[in-house]
Parts: C-alpha cells; structure tokens; sequence
C-alpha cells in the first residue's frame, strides 16, 4: 500500500510537470505571436511598440528552451511573475483564494456523496419501480442544467422573490462563523447538485451491477443478515467505480467553481479567472490555470489511493 | 422494435425538432432579433412577442431560435471535428500499437490533466472570445475524449477471436479496420457523440455567460441568462426562458445518449434490482415456517417441484416436476447439459433464484437439525436466512466470482460464522483457521488475511467449500464446483468432497454437474434431467451399466471413453423454453421415438423398486 | 503420411513481467524449447492444464504470435521470413478453429458473408461462384442451406463452431490450428463436431494441431500425442503408447485424475497429485514437474532433463522415463 501510494505520487508529480509543460506549449504552439494576439482586440491592429515592450516583458526574445527553463524554474521557486495589472505577484492572490475555492469544492463534494450514495443505493434496491423513475429524472435534469443557470435560478427563488438567503457575497470565517457558512451554502450547494446527479447515477448503477454479482448470492447463502450483506458486500464493492467517476468528474466540479464563485460574487481564484481572462492578464491566467490544474491532479492523486484502500487488487494491476 | 428502441422516438423526436427550428431560423417568421423597441423593453408576453420583449425591447423569441443556432452550430461543429481527429487516432493507435498508440493516446492523457473550462478559457485567453476560438477551444477539448474511447474499443474488439481469425486469414490490416473493427466500435462512438454534444453545450454557454464566449450582438443562450441576470427584478421571465431551452435541449441529448447505450448494448441493462432486499417485500405470501412431525428417514423429499419465469411475454415454466430424495449421508448427482435446469434446481432449495424466478409449484420437504420439517418452497427470506449456511449450505462454480474480491478470506469465512453463532474474536479467529486447515489450505495461519486474488485456482475454491461448511450444514449442495478447474485440482476437489462427507456424519450432498465422469466418481444416487425435467433417476452403477432412458444412454455414448470409432452424437440441439416439444421434450432428437412419443408427457415408470423413467418405451429400447 | 509440413524448432515465447515501479522485468516462459513437426495428413494432439503454454504455442504455430526463440517453418518457409502480401497468400493455407463459440464470429455479419470471406481474398473461386462454394461448405459442415444468411446469434454453440469449421476450410487450408474447439460444448453436441473434425480430416487430408485440456477427446482424435507442463513438452509420441503406457510420472498423474466413467477400484485420493503448478515467473529449478512429482529424487533439480526416445517416435523427459500400464479398463 505504502509503495503504491508512493508510486502514485511520483505519477502525480510527472503529470505536474506535464500540465505545466502543456501550459507553456499551448502558447507557445497556437500560431502568431502571444504579445500580439493579447494586445489585438478584435480586428483593430496592435500598436507595434506596444508589442514589442511586451514581448519584452514577458520574455519572448529569448530562445524557446531558454523560455521553457525559466518557465519550469519560475514554477518551482513559486515564482509565477506580476500582474499586468496591478504589478503585484501572482503568488499573492493565489494563496489568498485558493483556500477559499478548496472550500466550496470540500463542501461540494461532501453534500453530493453524503446525499447521492444513499439516494441511488435506494433507486437501484428499488430499480424500475415509480421511486427510481423520480430520482432518475432528478438526476437527468439536475445533469442537464449548467451550474450557472441553477445559480442564478437559485439566486432568483432564494434571494430575489422569498428573500431568505443573500444572493452572495463573502464573510471571512474569523468575523462571523454563521454568516460566512450561510454565504458558502448557497455556492456549494450549487455545485453540488450537479455533482450529486452523477454520483446518483453511478451509484445506482454500480449498485444495479454488484447486486448481480455472485459474492452477493455467496454472501445471501451464507445466511447474512440483510443490513450486513449491503452495508458490507453491496455498497462498499459499489463505491469502486464510483470513486473513479469522482476523480473523473473532479474536473468538471472545478470548472462549475468557476462560474459559481462569478455568480455568487465568491471571492475564490476560479472567480478571480474570470476577471483575469477578461483583461487578458497573461500571468494571472496562466498561474491560476497551472495552480487549478495541480490541484486538480492532487485530488485525482488522493481518489486513487481512497480507491486502493477501498479495492486491494488496484495496487497490483495498475501499471 | 424492442423497448429499448421505441423509448429511443421521443428524444430523437425533441432532437429533431430543435435540429429544424434552428436550421429553418432564417426561413421562419421571426421578427429580426437586433430589432430594438426601447418603450417595449421588458414587456411580458403578448400576440405579437410571444415570449416577450428583452432589456433592449428586442423579442425574445426570436432571439431564442437565433441563440441556439449559434449554440448548436458551435457544439455540433466541434464535436463533429473532435469525432473525426480523434476516431482516427484512437483506431490508429488501438489497432497498429507500438509508436503510433504513444502518439495519440499519450498526447490525449496529457490534455485530460487539464480541468475542460480551464483549458477553454486558456484559448479565450490567448485568441480572445468569438465563434471561431471556441470551436477551436472545444475540439482541442473533446478530441482525446474520442481518442482515447475508440482506442479502448478498438483494443478490446481487436482481441475477440473473429478479428484475429481475419488475420489469420490474410485479410489486409485496413480492410480488417473498415469491415470488421469499425462497425463493432460504432456503438460506443455514437453514444460518445450525443454526451459530447450535451457537454459543449455546457461549456459554450458558460463561457458566453461569462462574457468571454460569443460575442454580442450575436444571439446566445448563455448571453441571455448573462443579461436577464442583471435585469432580474425588472422581468424575471428573461431569465426563464434561455434556462429552460440550454436545459431542454441539453437534457435531450443527455437522454438521447442513455438511451442510446441501452439499444445499443441490450447487455449493459441490468437486472431489476433486489427483491430481497426491500424491505417488508418478501414472498407474495410469507407463509409460516410449516412445523410437522419429522416422518420418514429422508433428509430433502422434492416433490414434484417446478420453477416459473416471469417474463414480459407471460410466464414460462424452465423446470417442471422435478423429484427427488436426499437421504442423510447420501451423494446425490444432478446432471444434465445446459437448459436441463439443474441449476435452477439447486439454487430453488435454497432460496436463492434470481427475482425473475420463482418456484410455482411443488414441495421441498427439509428435515432440519431439531426435528422439525419445513418446505422450502414456501419460505420467504428472513425464513430462509437461518436455515441458510446453518442447515442447507451452497458451493458455486466459479469460485472467483463467489468470493467478494475486496474483502481478506479470514473476513469472509467469520462472517459465516458470526451469522449463526454467538462467538468472541480470538474464538472465532481459532475457527477460521482450523477451517481452512480442514479443507487442505496450504499455511492457512497467514492465508486468513489474503484476498481471493491472491489465491490460485484450487485455493479459492478449497476456501467456498470452508465456507459453505462452516457450520457443519446438514445439506450441501454444489453446484459444478470442479467444472473451471484443471484435472488434477479437480481430482483434489472431488477427494475433499469425499473427506468432508466422511468427517460429517449425515450430511447429505447434491452435486450439480455436466460431466457424467465425475458422477461416477462422486455420487450414490443420479438425477438425469433433460429441458427441465427429470428424465432417469437410480443408483449411480445402475443407471451406468443399464441406462433406461434413451437420452441417458446417448449421453453416456456421446463420451468419447473406450475404443469406439465414432462418438455417438445426438442430432440436433436442446429445446428452447419458448419451444417445448409437445408430449416427451427428448423425442424430436430421440433415435427410437415414435407418434405415441409426441402425444403426451410420458408418465414416470419404475424399471426397478428404485429406478425411475421418463420413457414410454423404455422396456423395448433399453 | 509424407514428410513434415510444420516444423518447430526450439519454440519460446517470453512475456517479460515488471514488477513494481523499478524492477527490472522478469521473465515468463509461457513456451520455452518446444521442438515439434507436423506431417501432412496428421492429426497432433496437444495436452496440458491451464497455463502450460499449449494455446501460446498454437498462436505460434499459425504465425500470430511471434517467437522470442526458435523458428516455425511452414512447408520449408520460415514464417519470420515472409512479410507482407507474402505472408498474407500464405495464411491461406493454415487457418484456426478457436474455443469460444460466442466471440470468434463477427455478431454484425451474416455467416455466408463470413465464409465468404477467405474466397473472396484468395479468389478461391472466380466470383460469380462463391455462393455456390459457400454453400457447399455450409453443407460440408452440416449446417442447413439456409443458414447463409442468417446471423451469428441465431445459431447454438455447437452451430457456430460448424460455422467456424467451414470458415476456415474455405480457403482450402493445408493446416489447422485448432484451440479447444469443444471445450465449451455440450457433451451431446460435443460429439457431433469431434465426428466432424474427423470426418474432415479423413476427406480433406488435413494437417492438424488440437489443443485441449480434455484428455479423452485428445485421444479419441489424435494419431500422436504431445503433453505440456510449464512451457514444456514432457512427452510426446503415439497415442496409444503415450496413453496406453505413459513412461512420463506427469502424463500418468495427469491421467489418473482425469475422472472416468468406469471410476477404477483405488480410491480416488490416492491417485490424487499433490500441489498446484508452480507459478511461470518463478519456475523451479530442473525439471519443472519435480515439486509435484511423487518419484522425485535429488538429481531432477540438476538439470533440465531432455527428451530421451523411448521407442521409435515416442520420447519423455524424465530421467526415471518407463512405460507404465495404467490401471484403466479400456
């Protein structure tokens, strides 16, 4: 286990070096010039000296490995250079919001596991019959509604016409506990939802699967009590492939933090994407992208070695 | 057309209606959508603006078909272009391998690192908002999508037997791709395309909502939610309308795609979930347990037992009037080829048939340990559960499949235990342990923490046999427990069986099985059956060296043992349930049968006191 | 019988194994120093359990798999040797029969067009006659005229094996590879296709190799026998010698655990071998059989022992290698 949980890691830390590659390829690898490209709005021309102090800047002149190197090391040293903007370090801001984006995402996750589990473990006992219709187109339209239509939705129901919830905003936690978890239930919540369709969905019909399984009927024949049967051998060989869904569907949550945190005005780093990219902030974009996209891999990191605890044959098969 | 297929009408219908609004958009008579009416800004529906007018008094309607022609141009386009690239470069790289799959398939891994909006908004970022970008942006997103589905498609369709037998043929590596691989990955691409469609659509009215998408005036939904957002207090319907078609339309696809997948592979559909699970929802009519006064000296008396489907078409009986007796200490063998029902026969006894099946007629009369005589064909499943493991135990054929993967052997084993017997760890820990020494495991002190995959073969099975005898049952029965093993360790599972049945005093044991060798080895008694019906029943030597029923003697015939040039072959195959023969099920294959054959159900006669045939004939044939 | 038209020589096939993120890939034998012929008009029977190598082998004999070791020759041609549109004329003459009957027929298909196949790219026959070829091969094989068109799920098992059957015979093959054909077959319709397959081989003159765990179909069909153990062969020779009187221990143990319908008088335990094989990542030293062999002795762990004649065209390798009567009626 240990060796596998290590050997995970070096895999996670060789896809950090990837994105952060794919990062810098990416920029470099769409045709035209970068410094041009930014300063171009629309059909109107850039000014070429304007280019040119860009270029400058953002280090174009140099040859394309001696980029690359300083791209890596600004990495490693956390180095992610000053905002076109405010000149202030990249850095700065992100450690100031990533916390709170890990936050919504936690919270997220909590309430779609802790609620969608159960929820399918039942429509799939309960399969074809009218309580598993329900769920299931629950969990279909739940699916279909982009997080920020639900959030704004939610926004109009909640906040606009019953009045009983702030249409958003942000408390620290350290001025006032209650207020600051009353603002976050509304953005994570949001998330949530389509999180908990798809883990609804896969749990059903992981359950529907395992339920066929022959350990199920060994476990039956065995003379087990109900409770123990799926508790111990139903929903926790189900919870497999579920957890691989959630690894898979992690990015997309992050993606929905970023039009959540814009919707109900969070102050997180994915909101503050938005802002970035509408003034084409180059370095802005480009820290938060590679600081998501870690974190993104780290929380794949950590669903496997969940999953590994939960399934021992994954530390053998796995490459 | 199945079930399957006719729930496929309604969505490709709902489709099909979006598909001709937009592509019509410019033929239909919708009011032009950058037409603005300042004084009839925000006004609520009415005959002429039948969704009402916007913030700029523009109609909404209009600008609602515009908008998801955008939308759908956008979202079709690039799944369409992603499909192309990356179909191509899952095939290449599945089905060449070598340096061609770590092009395509390590360029793909490499892009699914990233988070999809954050990748789409780098793209913004750098070529800035419009049409063009994010079709860019988005088949750069979906292409290792395709990538890497048809790769493992194509891999798995490559291994199956029928593509190699193309190479083996000397087929052309492309003709085999185009004729053979691509038709059979078809499936899983159709139902990528439809799930792609639904996801752009996410990402482009997200990105538009935010502003950095398509670019205004050009009708959006996601640029409609942005503005009816600002202008919610003024005339929430703004906001309703865009939601309600992005959801819609996205929702279609997403059925599209389910349902789909579920005409497409009629396997993936599983069962319907688990009666016995529900709770209070147990046999139609829980019957008390039946105490009568333990009569004669037979451990299981089936009489006349039968085992019904429940299928869509009506019922359909897989087993009928099958008897048989166990006496205490006795093997007894149940064989037949398959769709004879034996199986069904022994999972029946225990109450373990799939919900689909039931035991519609009959009785199982089970002396059990105290005394007292149930039928087990009227139990429900909490009834059931303490007889399980504690009387009537069950061993399965496929040991891997029966041993929960996950969970160490020690675990597995204790639980059975634990499920009838009051008992402390370090007792139950010493249990375990001299089970598995009992059934032969090698080392079993360290063997009680290993997974079934850690184990071979023959150990698995050797730790469900620990399993099913754990609380020394009075029955047990095994179903084809040898059958996936290799002839040595099936000679080591016979002779355990042997052992255990020595060590337990009265334990009776039926034993399921195809093969008529290992009856010989294994059995007392015999039960032939044949397409659900017993057809021969006696003493193992007996019906052996004299079959009275013709499919017994061919079947013994049919074994290629001893000098005989020619295998003795039945013609024909066994008889589906949905075409039973009239009259005797074995005549239209039967050598000697005659019209009288097919006029009735041939009635049981006794060649001897005890042996029983199914055979109108048997006395002249046999 | 003429001379050898498949010739194998010091056959191996090593599927290296890594294990753990830096160790060093292990070898696995699955075949290793097999040398075997196959003469014309001969049907070779090859034995053993699960993971001896025997499929491995037979992927290799076809030219499917490519040998680590060793050579396969095809009438004279070494396979390694011909490339391309070569080889691909070439596979028409060898052709394989695989065991499952679900997964070797194309489910998209009609069976005519599938048989039609190996005709159309070796033109067999000139175009406007394959569908009367592909029914006279559906006849060959005993499958209704009718079945031509129809689709693989609409047939049994046993069916379809004929369909495979008549697949394969299509191209007028010199050489069949065929891998536990009847192994997923009911014993009743197992019968009819061992009755085929030696019908065919009568008619047609085929060359075979049949691989399967079933000793008794083995010997039923199979002029000459060749029994596997880890990889190796351990005996090969005649039938009736190598099952008559086998002078190899595994090939006895082997079949006096095969149950029998006339069950002999010693009890069953005592004829049982003791152990499982042992795993091909790490086979033991010498003779790979001795941890399970009930006449081993200190020298079998010396060296592998080799394949020592016994009589004309019967060899073992045992360096305790004798003839001995099974006790078996029959």
């Amino acid at each position: 286990m240990l060796r596998y949980i290590a050997y995970r890691s070096v895999v996670a830390l060789f896809l950090v070096w990837v994105v952060v590659t794919a990062v810098f390829l990416l920029l470099h690898l769409i045709p035209g010039d970068p410094a041009e490209l930014l300063l171009s709005q629309g059909s109107i021309a850039a000014d070429p000296a304007a280019v040119a102090a860009l270029r400058e800047k953002m280090g174009l002149n140099a040859p394309i490995w001696q980029q690359y190197i300083d791209h890596l090391g600004g990495v490693l040293t956390g180095d992610l250079g000053v905002s076109f903007r405010d000149g202030a370090p990249v850095v700065e801001q992100i450690a100031k919001r990533l916390p709170r984006t890990l936050e919504v995402i936690v919270t997220a996750a909590l309430i779609a596991t802790g609620i969608g589990v159960p929820l399918g473990t039942y429509a799939a006992i309960h399969a074809n019959g009218r309580a598993d219709g329900a769920i299931s187109f629950f969990a279909s339209a739940a699916l279909s509604t982009p997080v920020f239509v639900v959030g704004t939705v939610v926004i109009l129901i909640f906040a606009q016409k019953l009045k009983i919830m702030p249409a958003g905003g942000f408390i620290p936690f350290s001025e006032d506990p209650v207020g600051h978890i009353r603002l976050l239930l509304l953005p994570a919540g949001t998330v949530a939802l389509s999180l908990l369709a798809v883990i609804t969905r896969m749990s059903r019909a992981s359950v529907l699967e395992v339920l066929q399984r022959d350990y199920v009927r060994t476990a039956r024949a065995k003379g087990l009590p109900r409770k123990r049967i799926l508790r111990r051998h139903v929903v926790r060989n189900a919870m497999i492939p579920v957890l691989t869904i959630l690894g898979l569907e992690m990015g997309t949550l992050i993606g929905g933090t970023v039009l959540v945190e814009f919707v109900f005005n969070w102050p997180g780093l994915s909101g503050y994407l938005v802002a970035a990219v509408d003034a084409r902030d180059y370095p802005e974009v480009v820290g938060i992208v590679m600081t998501i996209s870690i974190l993104f891999v780290f929380l794949n990191l950590l669903v496997d070695v969940i999953n590994a605890a939960l399934d021992p044959r994954i530390s053998l098969v796995r490459r | 057309m199945n079930r399957a297929q006719r729930k496929l009408i309604l969505p490709t219908a709902i489709a099909a209606i979006i598909a001709a609004l937009v592509l019509l958009a410019p033929f239909l008579p919708l009011a032009d959508v950058r037409l603005m009416d300042i004084p009839g800004r925000f006004s609520a529906p009415s005959s002429e603006h039948w969704l009402g007018q916007d913030e700029f008094g523009r109609d909404v309607l209009s600008r609602l078909i515009w908008g998801g022609r955008a939308s759908l141009f956008i979202a079709i386009g690039s799944a369409l272009a992603a499909a192309v690239i990356g179909t191509t470069l899952g095939l290449l790289g599945g089905f060449f391998r070598g340096f061609v799959e770590v092009i395509t398939v390590r360029f793909s891994e490499v892009i699914l690192c990233l988070p999809p909006l954050l990748l789409a908004l780098l793209v913004v970022t750098i070529l800035g908002a419009g049409t063009w970008p994010l079709i860019l942006a988005l088949t750069l997103l979906y292409t290792p999508n395709y990538a890497r589905v048809v790769y493992a498609a194509t891999l798995q369709v490559r291994s199956l037997d029928f593509v190699t037998a193309q190479t083996a043929m000397g087929a052309h590596p492309v003709q085999i791709l185009a004729r053979t691989v691509l038709p059979n990955i078809l499936p899983p691409l159709l139902v990528q395309m439809s799930l792609v469609v639904a996801s752009a659509m996410v990402i482009e009215s997200g990105l538009s909502f935010l502003g950095l998408g398509v670019v205004p005036p050009t009708p959006s939904w996601g640029l409609m939610i942005r503005a009816a957002r600002g202008a919610m207090e003024q005339q929430w319907l703004l906001l309703v309308w865009p939601s309600l078609a992005l959801a819609g339309t996205i929702l279609t696809f997403n059925l599209l795609c389910d349902r789909l997948q579920s005409a497409l592979d009629p396997r993936g559909v599983t069962g319907g979930g688990a009666l016995w699970l529900r709770r209070g929802r147990n046999a139609p009519a829980p019957t008390p347990v039946a105490k009568v006064a333990a009569e004669a000296d037979a451990l299981l008396r089936v009489e006349d037992m039968s085992i019904r489907l429940h299928a869509e078409t009506g019922m359909i009986e897989l087993v009928r009037g099958v008897s048989f007796t166990v006496m205490p200490g006795e093997t007894r063998a149940i064989v037949g080829e398959s769709g004879s029902g034996k199986t069904l026969t022994g999972l029946a006894l225990t109450g373990l048939l799939p919900d689909v099946l039931s035991i519609s007629g009959g009785r199982a009369l089970f002396n059990t340990r105290d005394g007292t005589q149930v039928d087990l064909s009227k139990l429900d499943e909490d009834a059931f559960r303490t007889l399980r493991g504690r009387e009537v135990s069950m061993v399965f054929q496929d040991a891997a499949a029966a041993l929960n993967p996950v969970l160490r052997i020690g675990e597995q084993l204790g639980e059975a235990i634990r499920a009838h017997n009051d008992i402390d760890d370090a007792a139950l820990n010493k249990r375990v342990v001299a089970l598995l020494r009992q059934v032969g495991l090698p080392d079993p002190e360290s063997r009680v923490r290993s997974y079934p995959h850690e184990l071979s073969g023959g150990q698995r099975q050797r730790a469900m046999i620990a399993v099913a005898v754990a609380n020394e049952p009075r029955l047990l029965i095994a179903d084809e427990p040898t059958t996936a093993l290799d002839p040595t360790i099936q000679a080591q599972i016979l002779t355990l069986f042997q052992t255990l049945k020595d060590e337990t005093e009265g334990m009776g044991l039926i034993f399921v099985t195809h093969d008529l060798a290992v009856v010989a080895e294994i059995a007392d008694q015999v039960t032939v059956m044949y397409a659900g019906e017993v057809v021969e029943e006696g003493p193992v030597d007996q019906v052996f060296a004299r079959p009275r029923h013709p499919y017994t003697a061919a079947l013994i015939a049919s074994v290629p043992e001893g000098g005989a040039d020619r295998l003795v072959a039945i013609p024909g195959t066994v008889p589906t349930p949905h075409n039973m023969p009239p009259g005797c099920r074995f005549a239209p294959r039967c050598d000697h049968a005659i019209a009288a054959c097919s006029a009735a159900m041939p009635d049981i006669e006794r060649p001897a006191p005890d042996r029983r045939t199914r055979c109108i004939r048997w006395e002249e044939v046999t | 019988m003429t001379g050898p038209l498949v010739q194998a020589h010091g056959l191996g096939r090593n599927f290296p194994m890594r294990q753990g993120l830096l160790g060093r890939p292990r070898d696995v034998w699955a075949v290793r120093d097999v040398d075997l012929t196959v003469a014309r008009g001969e049907t070779l029977g090859v034995v053993g359990e699960s993971g001896c190598g025997k499929s491995t082998l037979g992927r290799m004999m076809m030219g499917l798999d490519a040998p680590t070791t060793g050579s396969v020759e095809f009438d004279g041609r070494d396979l390694a040797d011909v490339k391309g549109g070569e080889r691909r004329r070439l596979a028409r003459r060898m052709q394989m029969v695989f065991q499952d009957p679900f997964g070797s027929l194309d489910p998209r298909r009609s069976v005519g067009a599938q048989i039609a196949d190996g005709l159309r790219i070796h033109n067999i026959v000139p175009s406007d006659k394959i569908a009367e070829e592909v029914l006279r091969l559906t006849e060959q094989v005993g499958l209704s005229p009718e079945s031509v068109r129809r689709r693989p799920h609409e047939f049994s098992g046993g069916q379809r094996q004929r369909v495979a059957i008549a697949r394969a015979l299509a191209t007028r093959p010199d050489f069949i590879v065929a891998d536990e054909p009847v192994s997923a077959l009911d014993v009743s319709i197992q019968a009819q296709v061992v009755n085929l397959l030696m019908d065919l081989r009568q008619d047609l003159d085929l060359a075979m190799l049949f691989i399967s765990h079933d000793l008794h179909v083995v010997r039923h069909l199979c002029n000459r026998i060749v029994v596997m153990y880890l990889g190796r062969i351990v005996e090969e020779g005649p039938a009736a010698k190598v099952f008559g009187t086998p002078a190899h221990p595994y090939t006895r143990a082997l079949l006096e655990s095969t149950p029998s319908l006339e069950p002999r008088h010693a009890a069953l335990g005592d004829r049982v071998l003791p152990g499982e094989l042992p795993s091909p990542m790490n086979p033991p030293s010498g003779c790979p059989f001795r941890t399970r062999c009930p006449i081993a002795e200190p020298a079998c762990a010396q060296a592998v022992p080799p394949l020592t004649p016994q009589e004309d065209g019967w060899r073992a390798a045992c360096i305790k290698a004798g003839p001995v009567k099974i006790a078996e009626p029959a």
